[in-house]
């Protein structure tokens, strides 16, 4: 346990010094991370993915986790999105442990909390932009005519209110980004986690996508985004560096 | 939520926030609460503990956009389970119709008609053949004296059958049945009716004459389909000889496909004139009522044995006594094995449709695999993805099952129409076949479900 590096992010006075393993979580922020360790079993090796990653965001803030290829930062973000558990440590999401959730309870987190944006943008082929939308709030139970509804406002704010019947092979890689985003905010998560989103899409699409991500910001959305692009990282307002499972850098730039 | 129930959410959630941060105060989680009430909309949590019909109803309709779209293999999938359903509404269908036609045509002649004859209907072993044959014949005289002895008889009569090639000028028809019977009485026991002319008197009768009387058929074979009236009069020849038409009889219709009407009565002394003296013959009772049938049966019985010479301790009557009852355990023997076979060719293909399923579904969750990972990142639950494929199991077996009920009912309709008896479509069977093709659709359909269910959604994700 010596070799563990806990970051200190110089923000917010509310984020607390970098803590040993069992010290409690920052109620105040929105993402509170305790040594986080992420370890697979490769035939008889174990792999650790990350080693102790400590870090906190609140709410409201717009984050750029970077990092080359094998660092641990897909780890992170399959980890922050719910879609895993760590193998040690604690993970807080909005006041909830995710850390300790069975499947069903992640589901209902990443339902509920998470919305995601992907590089391939990973929409259903065969549904329609509005019913690819409204999937989340389908898991969420959310019956039809509000459904409705919610995933019209959704495209609408993402100015696609007049290709809602379009089948994403009918869309641009621009339009289907943001049918993405769309779909990851419509159930009004409390974070916004991009990974790669310009990823598939040329340099003037991408400059629309991380306009509209700063829009979002600048409406009150908390939004992470992945990559190891550097210039899509400068958009945010505060970056962290992975390097081999651990935090190299953590720095406000805004 | 109102703020109160947002307060008491708090206490209840009090022992999992207690754990690893004792020192923790509630009000600063009263404060993470107020902040994610802001981002949260305020029916949200509530309504994820519903029980899901937005999830089901997204599985119905991802099965069949799924099924438009994969139409072929569909089809194919389908095939097992159509054939199994199908096989099994058209037997139990076809055999419904015929059991009412057997009941009616059984009932025509009623339950107070049997027959004493030298050899059964129905003989099932080579043995018996011979001890039958073996046997004395019976004859008019065993008919007189049992009429005249026994006192519940009501009506008798005898009658002998054979097949003749009939001719009328140019016209030909093979296989007429001809039946020599006496006295008149018989066409009363037979349970026939003169539709056009009469049947002959007893005078006529005995004296051997040439006259006829003719079933529906033979106006349709011979006469192209004359009225009755007009062929009243006519001649026939059979086996040779000059017959005069006397009368024409109200057509019975078919059994099993074969016709009732194709047959020619003629007095039992000119049978014996034509086609010679020898030959046992069938002797008819009829008693007054059907309660009086086994008294009836056991009275003639004993006159026969006693004029046959047989002990009270001889096990075989030296005669065949029997009701049509005999006929409905023969066919009641067949149809209960026809169903027996045609359950076993079910089952085998269900078992095999219900495979073929699973290995459809099996592949359909391969190639979904990213589609699973979708639904599992926006956040669909495990059983939200089990139940999506289970649902697509089930509406392919059950549409295998709804097609096979219309086939199998398609099928007993052309059997039907083909073979003279009424198609009894019954909602019952029909609703049978779907229900249990819907049970082959969950058997086959759990193990794919599952494990699309457990996929992992980061592996699912990264999969093309």
């Amino acid at each position: 346990m010596s070799n563990v590096t806990v970051a200190s992010p110089p923000v917010p006075a509310t984020i607390p010094a970098p803590s040993p393993v069992g010290a409690g979580h920052n109620p105040s922020s929105l993402i509170s991370m305790r040594e986080i360790w992420k370890t697979y079993q490769m035939g008889s090796e174990q792999v650790h993915a990350l080693h102790g990653v400590s870090f906190d965001i609140p709410k409201g803030e717009y984050i750029a986790i970077i990092g080359p290829s094998g660092s641990g930062k897909s780890t992170l973000m399959n980890l922050i999105g719910c879609l895993d558990t760590p193998s040690k440590g604690e993970y807080w999401l909005n006041a909830k442990n995710v850390s300790e959730m069975d499947d069903d309870e992640l589901a209902r987190i990443r339902n509920q909390e998470v919305g995601f944006v992907f590089q391939t943008f990973n929409l259903l082929a065969r549904a329609t932009a509005l019913h690819n939308v409204e999937l989340p709030l389908i898991y969420g139970g959310v019956g039809s005519s509000q459904r409705h509804e919610m995933a019209k406002a959704a495209l609408t704010a993402v100015d696609l209110a007049d290709r809602m019947t379009h089948r994403p092979n009918e869309l641009s890689g621009g339009q289907r980004q943001r049918v993405a985003i769309a779909r990851a905010l419509v159930n009004h998560p409390s974070i916004l986690l991009a990974d790669e989103p310009t990823g598939a899409l040329d340099s003037h699409t991408s400059m629309e996508i991380m306009d509209l991500f700063e829009r979002l910001h600048g409406e009150g959305n908390t939004i992470i985004v992945v990559t190891h692009e550097p210039d899509i990282a400068a958009r945010a307002h505060r970056v962290i560096s992975i390097r081999d499972g651990l935090i190299e850098k953590d720095e406000k730039i805004r | 939520m109102t703020p109160d129930e947002a307060l008491q959410e708090v206490l209840d959630r009090s022992p999992e926030k207690s754990r690893g941060e004792s020192g923790e105060e509630p009000a600063r989680e009263l404060e993470a609460l107020a902040f994610s009430q802001q981002t949260a909309p305020p029916t949200k949590r509530g309504r994820f503990f519903l029980f899901r019909v937005t999830a089901l109803w997204e599985g119905f309709l991802v099965a069949f956009g799924s099924l438009r779209t994969n139409k072929l293999r569909t089809a194919l999938t389908l095939m097992g389970i159509v054939v199994g359903v199908s096989a099994v509404i058209s037997v139990v269908t076809i055999i419904k119709g015929l059991d009412q036609t057997v009941a009616q045509t059984f009932s025509s002649q009623g339950s107070t008609v049997f027959t004493i004859s030298k050899q059964p209907r129905v003989i099932t072993s080579r043995e018996d053949f011979i001890k039958f044959t073996k046997r004395k014949d019976v004859t008019r005289e065993d008919a007189e004296v049992i009429f005249r002895t026994c006192t519940s008889c009501y009506q008798a009569g005898v009658s002998a059958s054979r097949p003749e090639i009939v001719k009328h000028l140019d016209q030909k028809s093979d296989n007429v049945t001809i039946r020599g019977i006496a006295p008149t009485t018989m066409f009363d026991i037979d349970a026939v009716t003169i539709d056009a002319g009469r049947t002959w008197n007893e005078n006529e009768g005995e004296s051997a004459r040439e006259i006829c009387v003719v079933g529906a058929d033979i106006s349709e074979n011979l006469f192209q389909g004359a009225a009755p009236d007009r062929i009243v009069g006519q001649q026939i020849q059979v086996a040779g000889r000059p017959f005069l038409i006397i009368g024409v009889l109200q057509p019975l219709g078919k059994i099993f496909g074969f016709s009732r009407d194709n047959l020619v009565y003629v007095p039992y002394s000119t049978y014996q004139k034509v086609f010679g003296g020898r030959g046992s013959v069938v002797v008819f009772v009829k008693t007054r009522s059907a309660a009086q049938l086994e008294e009836t049966e056991d009275q003639v019985r004993t006159i026969m044995r006693t004029r046959r010479g047989k002990s009270f301790s001889d096990p075989d009557d030296g005669f065949a006594l029997e009701t049509q009852d005999v006929f409905l355990d023969l066919y009641g023997k067949a149809t209960s094995n026809i169903y027996l076979v045609t359950i076993g060719v079910a089952a085998i293909s269900l078992v095999v449709g219900g495979i073929v399923v699973m290995n459809i579904m099996l592949v359909s969750v391969t190639e979904r695999t990213k589609e699973i990972g979708i639904r599992k990142a926006v956040g669909a639950r495990q059983k939200d993805i089990l139940t999506q494929f289970l649902i697509e199991a089930i509406t392919v077996t059950a549409l295998g099952g709804a097609i096979g009920v219309l086939t199998g009912f398609g099928l007993a309709y052309v059997l039907a129409l083909a073979m003279g008896f009424p198609l009894l479509i019954s909602a019952a069977s029909a609703a049978l076949g779907v229900g249990v093709s819907s049970v082959v659709g969950v058997v086959s359909g759990l193990w794919p479900a599952w494990r699309a269910a457990k996929l992992d959604p980061i592996e699912a994700l990264r999969s093309e």
